[in-house]
């Protein structure tokens, strides 16, 4: 690692420490609050008990039920955005086929997931197609809207200069609206990559054996409050790492200066 | 190289149907191969559009435009206009060297100057527009000089026949325009390019061309063609002599009057 890029490392430990700090303050308050209000342990665990709880299933919890749950979210992520980035290429050649197709993919949007999800259950019992299907019908509308955005975000000007090339539109599509896309692209990614966990852990909720949203909806029937607590945790941090891998990805994929739009 | 002479014959350019703005009505205008013709007008005279017609990005109305025996939309399959934009319009995802050999990447084949030292050819127009040094910086990394030299550079890279210009360096201060005008002249002299330079500067229209055609706004007329009785290869000195000051002080009347003209309009 050359010097600049420990600089770099070390500002940005620096930088998010504001955040962590104010992290630590909440779990210091829930701590002191629970003991000093003395609430009975099985409605609100204390931090230290949940952390206890972690330390304890957290290993056991993580390789299985989080891996499985990851998996759903990550095959989910993947389909969906694919599908959204298929969709959007169509839309973008055929004007006509967006106007058909765009107020469905509004409705789409709008269907509440969590009642959709138990049907899919009901089709394919518990196996790893519905929540594959929720993942992904959860992240494609984010992804279609910056996707279409992207491949229309180039200047008429750019165009022009194509046209003067006599580029034809495969040439036009890879060398101009597919880079013009690609920071667009990422802004959706970002966003639908820590939806795809939430849509794995919904569809669980309806039907699993397995799973973050399996482990918590039993904990519930058993009033184990601080197994939830350790399942929420575990799968909003996987959530944040899967963020963070797409963030990554983009960094490497958008070098350009002021490549990356502002979130 | 040879040049490629260009026929204006009746050009008429209306948008938006028959009560629609006329953007430009009868424009005849006939430029020899290797001639530098500038463009000057008021803003809304259809200089624009009119360089959109003769690289046939746009049809006209009416009237036609011959590009030796071609219609303007052949000529433009066979790429032989070159365009430089009010912009600079570099791809931000390609260094400076990248956006150079853009045009060499999307013509493929068809482009004439393609051949092992098709990099070496890119790298000499980098130097003869003074960016050496900056082949490996993104577009977002040089001043807006620097930017539009690299798309003039660009736009010479595969040898076009016709020069299409238009606005190029308005957004510049004065200083990067002049050597920015040194610096065309220059490279003109070399290619023997036809150049269509569209301009809203007096100065700059009769410092680069060889004849300045002036144009009225609404409907775009052309109102004079002037030679300018200069020699080649110039230097900014001629801007001094005392033919260059009649020359800018006749144009400039001219315009003055098509104010009023345009005022006593409005009033009416």
């Amino acid at each position: 690692m050359s010097s600049r890029e420990r600089s770099r490392v070390v500002d940005a430990a620096l930088r998010s420490l504001p955040s962590l700090a104010v992290f630590v303050v909440g779990l210091v308050v829930w701590e002191v609050w629970v003991n000093v209000r003395d609430v009975p342990a099985y409605l609100y665990p204390s931090a230290s008990e949940v952390g206890s709880e972690l330390l304890a299933e957290g290993p056991s919890l993580a390789a299985d039920d989080l891996r499985w749950t990851m998996i759903e979210a990550v095959l989910g992520f993947l389909l969906g955005s694919f599908a959204a980035v298929l969709t959007a290429i169509v839309f973008v050649h055929a004007k006509f086929i967006e106007r058909v197709l765009f107020p469905w993919a509004i409705v789409l949007q709008t269907v509440p997931i969590v009642a959709v999800a138990p049907l899919l259950t009901i089709w394919f019992g518990f196996t790893l197609q519905p929540k594959v299907i929720i993942a992904a019908l959860i992240c494609f509308f984010p992804v279609l809207v910056n996707t279409t955005k992207g491949f229309r975000a180039i200047s008429s000007q750019a165009l022009e200069l194509m046209r003067i090339l006599s580029a034809t539109r495969w040439s036009i599509f890879w060398r101009l609206r597919v880079p013009s896309s690609l920071p667009y692209v990422f802004a959706g990614l970002k966003v639908a990559s820590t939806l795809s966990v939430i849509g794995a852990i919904v569809a669980e909720f309806t039907g699993a054996d397995r799973g973050i949203g399996f482990v918590i909806i039993q904990a519930s029937y058993r009033l184990d409050t601080r197994l939830m607590f350790a399942g929420i945790a575990l799968s909003s941090a996987a959530g944040v790492v899967f963020f963070n891998v797409i963030g990554a990805l983009e960094r490497l994929a958008l070098r350009w200066p002021d490549a990356r739009l502002e979130q | 190289m040879t040049g490629t002479g260009i026929a204006i014959d009746g050009v008429g350019m209306q948008f938006g149907g028959g009560q629609g703005v006329t953007a430009l009505d009868g424009i005849d205008l006939h430029i020899s191969a290797g001639e530098f013709v500038a463009l000057v007008g008021p803003s809304g005279c259809g200089k624009s559009t009119l360089l959109r017609i003769v690289s046939g990005l746009l049809e006209p109305t009416s009237g036609r435009v011959d590009v030796s025996g071609k219609t303007p939309d052949e000529a433009r399959r066979d790429v032989d206009f070159g365009f430089v934009f009010q912009q600079p319009t570099l791809f931000p995802w390609l260094r400076v060297l990248g956006n150079v050999l853009l045009p060499d990447r999307v013509l493929g084949r068809r482009n004439p100057n393609r051949g092992p030292h098709r990099e070496q050819v890119a790298r000499e127009l980098l130097r003869d527009v003074g960016l050496e040094r900056f082949e490996d910086h993104y577009p977002g990394q040089v001043s807006g000089g620097m930017r539009q030299r690299v798309a003039l550079a660009r736009a010479l890279s595969y040898d076009p026949k016709i020069l299409l210009m238009d606005e190029p360096f308005g957004a510049l201060d004065e200083f990067t325009r002049d050597r920015l005008n040194l610096q065309l002249l220059d490279v003109c002299n070399k290619t023997g390019s036809t150049v269509l330079f569209v301009t809203h500067s007096i100065q700059e229209a009769i410092f680069l061309a060889d004849r300045v055609v002036m144009l009225s706004s609404r409907p775009g007329r052309v109102t004079r063609i002037a030679e300018v009785p200069f020699r080649k290869p110039r230097g900014l000195e001629v801007r001094y002599e005392p033919e260059f000051a009649a020359l800018t002080g006749e144009l400039r009347g001219l315009l003055e009057v098509e104010d009023e003209v345009e005022l006593a309009r409005r009033q009416l």
